[in-house]
């Protein structure tokens, strides 16, 4: 297994190390040099020592010899005293110890005794040499003759003793020079020695050093490389700023930038930054905050990066005296929260503001506007029968067309304003600064973008917009209130007929917030489940027999209690609301019959009725809502019968044909037909006779009249007597007392509904009935009991 | 001894003159060098008292304890003269009859001294002061 190598960086601990180790080191060699050289000079200084003792010893005996001769000639001398120095002195240089003062000359001189054989031999000799010296001189001066035995092996010639004296004199002296001489030159070989050694410790700490030295110059160099490929090879850029602006740039920059580092030292970098982030750049790096700065400079390319830098200020540092900036390309960070926000604020099929977005807007434009009173308007636009165009075409192309409206409206506004898609197809228009006129204006030309024909799915459409506006006067104001009060103008635009502008005003507010109210109440409800079914039942007139039931929506709500169907249903198809109320209506139906299907509680040929309203119709797509409504609970087309009105089914263009086929489909799969309210209408007999009816439902207001007024009973026996030529069942609607049911049944009227057989019942109520055989007889709530019923009469084609 | 080097140089050229003109072919075999071995110390010099004439070195051994030098002085019969201090041999005097010196040295060291000798009286002597008077001088024979 190889092994790691890890890169250790060198701390200033160990630079200090090192350099204290070449320190201790020339310290060391220094020392030692140093201490040679006192040697050198301290056996310089002894030299000069013996040298002067020596030369001394050649004086003490030349200088003895002349006092013996001066004391033969009867003159004043002491050369005992001489001698004795010469011997003295001899004894201080050999053993150590102090040579004598001369008289009159020098001073007395300390001594270390001498070291070396060949020296000291010498010195033995020497000190032999002054003893015999001085014999032979006392004896010829006490007369003695001087043949006393030598101690130094001479051997002095002839019997002459001042000739004897003289030698000795000469050997010692001689012999004294000769030391002095070898003393010198064993001096000088230490001396020499001592400066080879010197020279030989300088050279070792000189060597010792540069090893030391290069050792740390190595890893200093090793360590600057390491750091430089980590600075170079990084993805960072590395910049440092100093006097006169940027001094390095890492090499990264090439990839980062696409420029040279060249390019951006001294004041290049700076000029390449963004003018709206130089001040805060240049504040960073002047106060060296260790807080991050975020930064864009200009690529080579022309397009801005978005740098992250971390900065850290190296100016105390000698070795950088600088701010550091690390600094991170973030443009690709950027870009994704610019695109989040975008997401966040921003309708995803337009482009265009979203609710959020254009709430923000207003609310800070109406800041704006309460601090320096400035008008302000919203608009609010609403597509005129965009659902018909998604419902029937799809929703890819009312997608379409929404982006196309979005586009046109987009060309219409001015930058400043703000233009919104609020959802479906709804959009919204925040003009700041406009006045009435202004608003009233850009109304216009809204509606008028829309003029020219939009291609969807290979068609032209041609769509109209209702548009609200409300016109903010200036100072505070509540956002809230000013979009429900567009909202308020822009229902009001299209009560008037579509297509149009409406201005708000306060009497508008009046006239239909309430229903405006009701609308948003209504979609609540629908959610929390206020919606329920009565059922009302329907008898056969002859018999009494129950035969179905129409099912009745009912609204409680909590905050109106019960809401009848005329106030609310017609609010439900101007929102479209009635699409899911609708839906829900037969699903409901659909359930309950067959649980009473189920529960055997349903004679034969039993029919629950279903109201379907123009505006279901028109929208399209009945039958699959009832397909739904019936798989999901298992009911067979049989029991169910769908009640539409006269105007619905001779509705002209397009969508009526489409109605029409949708209820001939639903007819031939087994759904009963009934028309409502006949009779009040215009429907063409033709049309009638086209349709695949089965059941035509009398209205009510004649019925009324039938017992007394001699017109509606005219009218209700045609009706019926129209019926039974096209072969279908009357039903008479809302009988209230026996007369009426009396009439009726005279008139040969099948089937009966109304108070006097039974009001609109929940559920477990006609459960009971159906479990009974039938509702209660007729006439016995009513104080003024009618004759009973007696038979019934088969239905027809049922 | 501050004259040395110039005693030796006209030693050399003495013993040139000497070996060169004296009209004694070298005899090859007979001629052969030997090594005559002579030890000095104080102050005595011990060698041979005779010698065969011809080429000799002189193997000088100084055995101190004081340094020594070495003069070969051919003498005749007469006495070898001496300085005006009465204790020295004057050596200009003798110029013509030395035959080799060898400059002082020191104790414990040996020299060799090449000569080439004739029948007759030599002297060996060191001359430092005072070493000739008190015993450093020898007679040598030569054959």
């Amino acid at each position: 297994m190889p092994r790691r190598r890890s890169f250790k960086p060198l701390d200033s601990s160990q630079g200090r190390f090192t350099v204290a180790a070449i320190l201790c080191t020339f310290a060391l060699f220094s020392a030692l040099s140093v201490g040679l050289s006192v040697r050198a000079t301290e056996g310089s200084h002894h030299r000069a020592t013996v040298v002067q003792v020596a030369a001394r010893q050649r004086t003490l005996a030349e200088r003895y010899v002349q006092e013996v001769l001066l004391v033969r000639q009867g003159q004043r001398a002491d050369p005992a005293y001489t001698g004795g120095v010469l011997r003295d002195s001899v004894v201080a240089l050999l053993h150590g110890g102090t040579a004598p003062a001369v008289n009159g000359d020098d001073d007395a001189t300390r001594l270390a005794p001498f070291k070396g054989a060949r020296v000291r031999a010498q010195l033995e000799q020497e000190r032999r040499l002054a003893a015999d010296l001085t014999a032979t001189g006392a004896a010829i001066l006490a007369g003695r003759p001087a043949r006393g035995r030598l101690t130094a092996h001479e051997h002095v010639r002839g019997g002459d003793p001042m000739l004897r004296l003289r030698t000795l004199a000469a050997l010692t002296s001689n012999v004294s020079l000769n030391t002095a001489r070898s003393m010198a030159a064993g001096a000088d070989k230490g001396i020499s020695d001592l400066i080879t050694m010197q020279v030989a410790l300088g050279l070792a700490g000189l060597l010792a050093s540069l090893g030391l030295a290069w050792a740390l110059i190595a890893a200093t160099r090793r360590q600057t490389a390491h750091f430089r490929s980590l600075v170079t090879s990084s993805t960072d850029l590395v910049l440092v700023f100093g006097e006169g602006g940027v001094r390095y740039v890492s090499a990264s920059v090439t990839e980062m930038l696409g420029r040279t580092d060249h390019e951006l030292l001294g004041e290049g970098l700076v000029e390449q930054v963004h003018g709206d982030d130089r001040v805060a750049l240049e504040t960073t790096v002047a106060q060296g905050t260790s807080d991050g700065v975020v930064f864009r400079m200009c690529d080579r390319f022309g397009e801005w990066r978005h740098l992250e830098a971390r900065v850290t200020d190296l100016r105390g540092d000698r070795q950088v005296q600088g701010v550091v900036l690390n600094a991170r390309d973030i443009s690709e960070r950027v870009r994704l929260e610019e695109q989040l926000t975008v997401q966040a604020f921003h309708d995803g099929l337009t482009g265009l503001a979203n609710r959020a977005l254009f709430r923000d807007r207003l609310n800070q434009a109406l800041a704006r506007s309460a601090r320096s009173p400035a008008p302000l308007a919203v608009l609010l636009v609403d597509l005129d029968g965009f659902k018909q165009v998604n419902d029937s075409l799809g929703h890819d192309a009312g997608d379409h067309l929404l982006l196309e409206v979005g586009r046109r409206f987009d060309g219409v506004v001015r930058p400043n304003d703000t233009l919104a898609r609020l959802g479906g197809d709804e959009f919204a228009l925040l003009l700041d600064g406009a006045d009435g006129p202004r608003a009233t204006a850009v109304a216009d030309r809204l509606l008028e973008c829309l003029l020219e024909p939009i291609e969807v799915a290979d068609r032209e459409l041609t769509l109209s917009a209702s548009v609200g506006v409300v016109v903010h006067p200036g100072g505070a104001g509540d956002s809230e209130v000013l979009v429900r009060h567009a909202d308020v103008a822009m229902y009001a635009a299209k009560a008037a007929g579509r297509a149009r502008w409406e201005v708000f005003h306060n009497e508008m507010d009046r006239e239909f917030g309430e229903d405006l109210g009701l609308a948003q109440e209504l979609r609540v409800g629908l959610q929390r489940g206020e919606f329920s079914l009565h059922y009302q039942p329907e008898v056969a007139i002859d018999s009494s027999a129950l035969v179905g039931v129409e099912a009745l929506l009912r609204w409680q709500s909590p905050s109106r209690g019960n809401v009848p169907p005329d106030q609310f249903i017609p609010v439900a198809e101007d929102t479209g609301l009635i699409m899911p109320i609708g839906e829900f209506v037969l699903r409901e139906a659909c359930e309950q019959t067959a649980q009473w299907r189920r529960a055997g509680l349903l004679p034969d040929s039993f029919v629950t009725w279903v109201n379907l309203s123009g505006k279901q119709l028109s929208v399209g797509g009945v039958p699959t809502t009832v397909h739904a409504a019936l798989e999901a609970s298992g009911l067979p087309p049989e029991f169910l019968g769908l009640e539409v009105t006269e105007t619905a089914i001779v509705e002209g263009g397009a969508a009526g044909e489409r109605a029409r086929s949708e209820l001939q489909e639903l007819h031939s799969e087994g759904v009963s037909l009934a028309i409502d309210d006949f009779g009040t209408g215009f429907s063409s007999l033709g049309q009638l006779r086209r349709f695949p009816v089965d059941v035509i439902k009398v209205d009510r207001s004649f019925i009324h009249g039938v017992e007394h007024d001699p017109k509606d009973s005219a009218i209700a026996a045609n009706l019926v007597s129209l019926a039974h030529a096209l072969n279908l069942v009357a039903v008479a609607e809302g009988i209230e007392s026996d007369g009426q049911l009396t009439s009726l049944r005279s008139l040969g009227c099948d089937l009966a509904q109304g108070f006097l057989f039974a009001r609109p019942a929940p559920a477990d109520v006609v459960t009971q009935m159906l479990a009974d055989g039938g509702p209660p007889v007729p006439g016995a709530p009513p104080a003024t009991a009618p004759g009973r019923p007696h038979t019934i009469t088969a239905l027809p084609g049922a | 001894m501050r004259d040395a080097p110039i005693l030796t140089g006209i030693a050399t050229v003495a013993v040139a003159l000497v070996t060169g003109c004296g009209g004694e072919p070298p005899r090859s075999g007979a001629d052969h060098e030997r090594v005559v071995r002579v030890a000095e110390r104080d102050f005595h010099i011990s060698a041979p008292s005779t010698v065969d004439a011809g080429k000799v070195r002189l193997r000088v051994a100084n055995k101190g304890p004081d340094d020594h030098e070495f003069v070969v002085v051919r003498t005749g019969s007469g006495r070898l003269p001496l300085r005006r201090d009465g204790l020295t041999v004057d050596e200009d005097r003798v110029e013509k009859a030395t035959v080799g010196i060898i400059e002082p040295a020191q104790p414990g060291t040996t020299h060799d001294l090449q000569v080439r000798l004739r029948p007759g009286t030599y002297a060996l002597l060191c001359n430092m002061s005072g070493h000739y008077h008190g015993g450093m001088s020898r007679r040598l024979v030569v054959r």
